[in-house]
């Protein structure tokens, strides 16, 4: 089998030949490094304002550019490592400068979040979600009509990014189209999580109009990803915490129920799988992920409660599982024998059947590209049909 | 919570110190009755978080009539997101209980540097030092403050609780705190327990 028919006979829930891996490399340290290139170090060049200025043209200048040559190395490193499939993302930021933020800098998306950007000293550049930009209900309408013009130029950059993904690594590896963050993340960030949990009680109809104008957005990126020809997306919403879900499932059925079924019925019309990536603890949810259609959960975070075992034991075979390698201890600092214990022993808990595709359970430029390739050996090794652990 | 701020506003009204304290009294009684549902699993974070958003609001409009604007306090908390970090979320949660718990404090915010933990453990002298921290990337950044308040022997006359997505028990352990709170309410529990013993 090859990697595409390894997949699509996982999603499937029947047999392939093994358990097939993948990944979400998003960090250009880390596919340097399993590359063998350079990281090009400019972190000294945040500390000048006339330099910084000159970097923030180039990059908002050529954005497109920039994340294609970025994730083109992500595939390459995902490639080499052995993976059968790699995450493939585009989101629409602009680079603005923002004394507060240590290196001076910030991105901000056209959902309105405000990232701080920030090179390390491995020279990674990693921006990481801060704050919404937005207080208000008048702030969210005056951003969303100040943003109206780049909703058109990031649904043509989604579709040209895919198509350029699809016809450089489509016979080498399987792209998973994401679209980043899904309708929840997308409400709630760009007004903070408190003012969020205000207006689910407070204002009840501007919520509902967000999460519908999130919703018809996301559909119009999720179709872009699909003209590529991709045969696989995930979705993405942060819906748990370390201990439980950050919203009832009744709460969660309320407000999103209809946006998370208009998701899957628009993924499933075009012939197309739909993942869905949560962080957390959502044992809770899982029943509704099944209800919303979603084909399968991503992540299933372990320092979080998330057991193969048990996942697999509440929803059977009605949705792939995806993930679960940890990437707190293990996949930075684990040993190899460790590694080969947590892959057999996920392996043994959710693979029988088909439905198991092993990945680490996050992306963060700590993870270590030789842990990554004990990941990918252990998983050749334990990994072949029938299981026999 | 409206209904809470019309509350508060009509006991402000009887500018009666005593009645604002028998208010935040009860106000304290079902924060903790919210922080048990959660512990429970009966209510979820989105609650947690806006019972905590009602309590700042509240708090704001009665502590000033209580005697001296200020509630006794059962200890004092220093507490910070490290160096790097510039998450809050869980820190505030934590914050707004431990307040309504009775503890006196004092936050560093985000981005907090190893040296400002320090000065703040000298200066503040709290029985708890806390820490938060979301990312992998800047979880050393704990390992860091618990050493230097070893080197600069301060390690005794301080608990160290960490709690954050990046954190586990396991993590804790390997670093030398003396507690992991997996949430805001596990974390005030732990707290309030080393203030009564």
């Amino acid at each position: 089998m090859d990697f595409k028919e390894r997949i699509l006979t996982t999603l499937n829930h029947e047999e392939p030949d093994r358990v097939p891996v993948a990944g979400f490399i998003l960090s250009q340290v880390t596919s340097n490094r399993i590359l063998g290139k350079q990281t090009a170090d400019f972190a000294d060049m945040l500390e000048t304002a006339d330099l910084r200025r000159g970097l923030m043209d180039i990059m908002n200048s050529s954005w497109l550019d920039m994340i294609n040559s970025a994730l083109a190395d992500w595939f390459e490193a995902a490639i080499t490592l052995g993976y059968d499939a790699n995450w493939t993302i585009y989101s629409q930021m602009e680079v603005v400068e923002e004394p507060k933020f240590k290196q001076g800098l910030a991105m901000h998306d056209i959902w309105v979040r405000a990232f701080e950007l920030r090179v390390d000293k491995d020279g990674n550049t990693a921006a990481n979600y801060v704050h919404g930009l937005c207080t208000t209900e008048n702030d969210w309408y005056s951003w969303v009509e100040r943003n109206r013009p780049l909703y058109d130029e990031l649904i043509n950059n989604v579709r040209e990014h895919h198509r350029l993904m699809a016809e450089k690594f489509g016979d080498r590896i399987l792209a998973i189209g994401s679209p980043g963050s899904g309708v929840f993340d997308n409400t709630w960030q760009p007004m903070g999580f408190e003012n969020f949990c205000r207006f689910v009680y407070q204002k009840p109809e501007f919520m509902r109009k967000v999460i519908e104008f999130h919703t018809d957005l996301l559909l119009r990126h999720l179709n872009a990803i699909m003209d590529s020809g991709v045969e696989l997306v995930v979705g993405g919403d942060d819906l748990g915490q370390k201990t439980g879900p950050l919203m009832s499932p009744e709460q969660m059925e309320k407000l999103f129920g209809e946006s998370y079924r208009r998701v899957s019925e628009a993924v499933h019309s075009r012939k197309k799988k739909l993942l869905w990536h949560t962080d957390g603890n959502v044992y809770a949810l899982l029943d509704k992920f099944v209800e919303w259609g979603f084909d399968g959960v991503v992540s299933l975070e372990p320092t979080a409660g998330m057991a193969l075992g048990e996942v697999r034991e509440q929803v059977g075979h009605k949705l792939v599982l995806v993930g679960n390698l940890d990437i707190a201890y293990l996949l930075v600092r684990g040993t190899k024998e460790e590694m080969e214990d947590a892959v057999r022993k996920a392996i043994k808990d959710a693979a029988k059947g088909g439905g198991f595709i092993l990945s680490p359970c996050n992306s963060h430029s700590a993870i270590d590209p030789m842990r990554l390739e004990w990941m990918v050996e252990a998983a050749h090794k334990y990994g072949m049909y029938p299981i026999a652990i | 919570m409206d209904s809470t701020i019309d509350a508060a506003n009509s006991v402000a009204a009887t500018d009666d110190p005593q009645a604002a304290k028998d208010a935040i009294d009860a106000f304290t009684d079902a924060l903790q009755t919210v922080g048990k549902w959660f512990q429970d699993g009966e209510w979820f974070l989105a609650e947690l978080v806006y019972a905590g958003e009602i309590s700042k609001e509240t708090m704001k409009i009665l502590t000033p009539l209580i005697e001296g604007g200020t509630l006794e306090s059962i200890g004092t908390i220093v507490v910070g997101t490290v160096a790097g970090d510039l998450h809050d979320l869980g820190k505030n949660i934590f914050i707004s209980y431990a307040k309504s718990a009775g503890f006196n404090v004092i936050d560093l915010g985000i981005d907090v540097s190893t040296d400002r933990f320090i000065e703040a453990v000298r200066v503040h002298k709290p029985q708890t030092l806390g820490m938060s921290c979301l990312l992998t990337s800047t979880d050393m950044e704990i390992g860091k403050v618990i050493e230097e308040l070893k080197r600069q022997q301060l390690r005794d006359q301080v608990k160290v609780i960490i709690g954050g997505a990046a954190l586990t028990q396991q993590f804790a352990d390997g670093v030398g705190a003396d507690a992991f709170a997996p949430d805001a309410v596990t974390g005030t529990d732990i707290v309030r327990k080393w203030s009564s013993s």
